[in-house]
């Protein structure tokens, strides 16, 4: 070994309290990158591979009642591969030993069991045999959740009558990685039931018929001039309008998540290599100034600038790999833990470990770079350095009055917090640096703990706000307003009120979104709508309402007009007024007055779901009758969903937490640890001077981390602020029309990111703290600087 | 002269461990120091007398024997007592000044008196230690090297201080300099009845004491007294 690397090693050991702080604060990086998109790469192919594999289509439609030929039809329009009719339905299931009903969706399987699109990826048992309408495939999260095994069996109301099917088998389908009941998803609420499609078709009086299609594409062909000839062919028979994937629930879903850990890549690795480029820029400039006189001996004795450049280069760069291999090891580790979550959560039936070389050259790349930008100026100013001049002590420090003479505020200050001042504007750089630092660290916490008062809120303003009920029954199809009285005489019923949707299109321009228009009573008071405040909006007379997010889509206002296409029965297209537009932060809403949407519709006054206020003790009788009622489809809970969402939320709260809580607190204690190390450095003798005087240790402390304490305090409102930025674009970049985040930040959340960096620092400042009690009085006496 | 004995040294002994190497530093040394007396160690490197006056500041702890302030075993006190005997009754000196770059020769002073219980003004104490009054607001950087060293002995006696110990305080400076700073620490003697205690390789130094105490090996040599002290400007080297 060379004797100048035999140096850094001895440099890289000596310092190596420091050098770990920054790789930690690197590691860190590297970890976020590596994880974050090691995982998001892993799913992403483990969903590509689970479509490919298992025939995920591409384009869905559904409609009333299409005869079977005009699935022959589909197919031969140009650019599709493959179509599957089929039929879909939803059930009201009773499962014994479960009190609330479940929601059963019902899906067509060929009769021959040979599926050409969403094939089934079977865990247990076999297909339902032809000629045994009773049998069915269960989805295996439901299965698990109950117990179920081949040959069990559970009830079911189709179509109006109870019937009991049994479990042939257990299925998972690319097409429900992800599926919602009532606001996340509930494995024991809603089972996806599998049957034969003339069982299905018998039930729901479809022969001959089919209500849903499954369409593949070539390859390359696009998905548009499809689905526009889907929708003409269907137009006759009620279709409900053509879709791609990216409409598609569980696809859209899981494109969010994935969306997440994308963000997540490009947003927390910058942080952390900005602060640990920032360090190694200030231990290099200190190591530097402390071997000013060995750098003038080695240029004196002949070696080269570059030699000596290159020489402290290697030291940073070493930092920056012992930085990638921490992060890399943590982040490919925690990216497979990662994807195993997301795997167990989606019930993948396999994962595809897949990070990528290329990662981990970006991860080098990058770290190197941060690290040796960070050192390039010292660097220079080393390689620049005459060995004349270097082999003489460098000039004192110049310092400046923080005031002008005879002011007499400062005389009124202790010379130790003048000390603090003038040291500060020394170097103002350098403080500001460490204060922005410091303040990255509150924002990390801020921007992303935030989400939890932003879920907070729209839980809130979506389940104590607006949609206030405590569960929703809709029916099979279309009922007569005089239903309601019969769901208000269920029993356990306190307060019931209807609601109508009718499938639709909106237009404006080459504007459009797929989506039921809802019909209130102008006089609601449990599903109710608010404004961007939260204040009620009375349903206008006249007119559509529409959600800020489907107002947005569609670039309409109060007061513009917008087209709708009536998808149901009478096909028409309207003009319709935007009478007003309110706030909902989960899908995409239209609502209009029920009676307006009724006339609309040339049709008798109509209803398709009942929003009820139950009573909490007679809970298990309404849930005992909804199980016998022939014409309810489906009930959804919102206020038990509400109660195992806050659960869930918990549970990941301490997490999440944790893992950010651990990120910023790294953040903080490096960038005070090495401040703290550097200024002890620069410092030391005066402090062992001033003990020497008879100052305590607590007194000469403060000198040194005064200064921290007072850079801490300045980094809070700075952190605050770029926390609130930072929010502020993570709940724009992950608004998808599935759900916002309203943009919610609490007070206790900016006050318990300080808190964090608060104590990170104290830590820091104690480690250091140690060391300044063991300042070496008699050295400091016999040495010049 | 006044007072009686301002320190009793009982035969200490001082031993530093470095690795496997004892080095004895101090190996018995008896002394009196009486209030009032301005004594200069002398001897070569190594030879104990820095150790001494360290012990003497409270900087340093001894491995054997006793160390008397007045009445008070200073050898006994634990960090915190020893701190509060140096900012109550000692003043240092050092041959590198040891000034606080950050603030000016006033404030430098300031420092001291900040924390002290009877102190002077630190002007006065600038102006005893003989820096010109248009130096006072200069940062150290600003200031000679004698500049320097006379903020640091007003820094030292600002406290009035009972004993001013001073580790080769003009081993840094040229002999101009150097005489102007010794002058400085008689007139303190002089005018403030401080005791002064003030280590120098330059034998010349020993002729304005009342005692010159040489030191070798680890021992007190021998001790000559001055029947009479001379006047720093009459030393030349």
């Amino acid at each position: 070994m060379k004797a100048l690397d035999r140096k850094l090693l001895r440099d890289l050991l000596r310092l190596w309290a420091q050098v770990a702080a920054i790789a930690l604060v690197m590691a860190a990086g590297v970890m976020t990158l590596v994880l974050a998109v090691g995982a998001q790469r892993s799913l992403f192919e483990t969903r590509e591979a689970y479509y490919e594999r298992n025939a995920f289509a591409d384009i869905f439609a559904t409609a009333t009642r299409a005869p079977n030929r005009l699935g022959d039809e589909i197919a031969a329009l140009p650019g599709v591969a493959s179509v599957e009719t089929r039929i879909t339905q939803n059930a009201i299931l009773d499962i014994e030993g479960m009190a609330e009903p479940a929601s059963g969706m019902l899906v067509s399987v060929p009769d021959d069991g040979e599926q050409v699109l969403n094939r089934l990826y079977l865990r247990l048992g076999r297909l339902p045999a032809p000629g045994h309408p009773d049998e069915v495939v269960v989805n295996e999260p439901f299965a698990n959740a109950h117990g179920f095994v081949p040959g069990d069996t559970f009830g079911a109301v189709i179509n109006g009558r109870k019937r009991d099917l049994t479990i042939v088998g257990v299925a998972l389908s690319p097409e429900f990685i992800y599926v919602v009941t009532d606001l996340m998803p509930d494995d024991r609420r809603l089972g996806l039931v599998w049957m034969s499609q003339t069982a299905l078709s018998a039930a729901f009086d479809l022969d001959g018929a089919f209500n849903a299609i499954s369409v593949k594409l070539l390859r390359g062909q696009s998905p548009d001039v499809v689905i526009d000839e889907i929708d003409r062919l269907l137009e006759p028979y009620g279709g409900r309008g053509a879709h791609d994937r990216e409409d598609q629930q569980s696809h859209a879903f899981l494109d969010s998540e994935l969306n997440q850990l994308q963000a997540m890549s490009y947003v927390l690795p910058p942080i952390f290599l900005l602060v640990a480029g920032f360090l190694v820029n200030m231990i290099l400039s200190r190591l530097i100034a402390l071997e000013r006189e060995q750098i003038g001996l080695m240029k004196a004795v002949g070696y080269t600038g570059a030699a000596v450049a290159w020489h402290y280069l290697k030291l940073v760069i070493v930092i920056a790999l012992l930085g990638v291999l921490v992060g890399a090891s943590a982040g490919t580790l925690l990216g497979r833990g990662l994807t195993r979550l997301y795997g167990d959560f989606f019930h993948f039936p396999f994962l595809i470990f897949r990070a990528g070389v290329d990662i981990y050259l970006i991860a080098i790349v990058v770290s190197v770079s941060a690290a040796m930008l960070g050192a390039l100026r010292s660097v220079r100013a080393a390689a620049a350095l005459p060995p004349a001049v270097a082999m003489r002590p460098p000039a004192p420090a110049r310092y400046r009055q923080l005031l002008p003479d005879g002011v007499p505020l400062l005389s009124l200050l202790p010379q130790t917090t003048v000390m603090i001042g003038r040291n500060i504007v020394r170097r103002p750089l350098r403080a500001l640096f460490t204060s922005f630092g410091m303040s990255l660290s509150v924002a990390m916490l801020v921007g992303t703990l935030f989400a939890l008062d932003s879920v907070d809120e729209m839980i809130d303003v979506t389940f104590f706000g607006a949609e206030r009920q405590h569960a929703t029954l809709s029916f099979v199809h279309k009922l007569p307003a005089e239903a309601l009285y019969e769901a208000e005489r269920l029993p356990g019923v306190l307060a019931a009120e209807p609601a109508r949707m009718v499938a639709a299109r909106f237009r404006n321009g080459h504007l459009e979104r797929r989506l039921a228009i809802t019909g209130k009573p102008g006089d609601s008071t449990l599903s109710r709508l608010l404004d961007v405040e939260g204040h009620e909006v009375t349903m206008p007379d006249e007119g559509v309402v529409l959600t800020t997010a489907l107002a947005g889509i569609l670039d309409v206002g109060r007061g513009d007009t917008v087209e709708v296409e009536l998808m149901e029965e009478h096909r028409e297209t309207v003009l319709l007024p935007v009478s007003a537009v309110v706030e909902s932060y989960i899908g995409l809403g239209a609502y209009m007055d029920m009676d307006a949407l009724n006339r609309l519709m040339r049709e008798a006054p109509s209803i398709s779901a009942v929003h009820v206020i139950a009573d909490a003790s007679r809970i298990d009788e309404l849930y005992d009758a909804v199980k016998n009622l022939p014409l309810v489809g489906s009930i959804t809970l919102q206020r038990a969903a509400v109660e195992k969402f806050r659960e869930t939320m918990a549970e990941n709260l301490i997490m999440m937490v944790t893992i950010y809580v651990g990120l910023a607190g790294i953040i903080a204690f490096g960038v005070v640890y090495n401040g703290a190390r550097i200024q002890l450095s620069e410092q030391g003798r005066e402090l062992a001077s001033l003990r020497v005087l008879g100052f305590t240790r607590g007194e000469v402390s403060w000198i040194l981390l005064g200064e921290f304490a007072l850079l801490t305090l300045l980094a809070l409102p700075m952190g605050w602020l770029l926390g609130y930025l930072m929010a502020y674009s993570t709940a724009e970049g992950l608004a998808t029309e599935l759900f916002r985040l309203p943009l919610v930040i609490q007070r206790s959340t900016y006050g318990w990111a300080s808190v964090v960096v608060l104590v990170a620092s104290a830590l820091s400042a104690l480690i250091v703290r140690r060391r300044i009690d063991r300042l070496d009085l008699i050295e400091v006496l016999k040495t010049r600087e | 002269m006044s007072d009686g004995p301002i320190y009793t040294i009982e035969g200490i002994t001082k031993v530093y461990r470095t690795g496997e190497v004892e080095v004895h530093a101090l190996r018995g040394v008896d002394l009196t120091i009486d209030a009032g007396e301005f004594i200069v160690l002398l001897g070569p490197s190594g030879s104990g007398k820095s150790t001494l006056v360290n012990i003497l500041g409270g900087l340093d702890t001894v491995t054997d024997g006793k160390v008397f302030f007045r009445d008070e075993e200073i050898t006994a006190f634990g960090d915190g007592e020893l701190t509060k005997y140096r900012r109550d009754h000692v003043g240092f000196v050092f041959q590198f000044y040891n000034l606080v770059p950050s603030l000016t020769a006033r404030e430098n002073v300031s420092l001291v008196t900040e924390i002290a219980h009877d102190p002077m003004d630190p002007g006065e104490a600038l102006e005893i230690a003989g820096l010109p009054a248009d130096r006072h607001n200069h940062f150290p950087a600003q200031l000679s090297g004698g500049e320097q060293q006379r903020v640091a002995i007003a820094r030292a006696i600002a406290k009035k201080p009972e004993v001013l110990l001073c580790d080769e305080p003009t081993g840094a400076l040229d002999s101009k300099t150097g005489i102007r700073v010794l002058e400085a620490l008689a007139q303190v003697n002089r005018e403030l009845d401080t005791t002064v205690l003030v280590i120098t390789h330059n034998m010349a130094v020993g002729r304005m004491a009342d005692r010159v105490i040489h030191f070798a090996d680890g021992s007190v040599a021998r001790i000559e007294q001055n029947e009479k002290r001379e006047a720093p400007a009459s030393i030349a080297w």
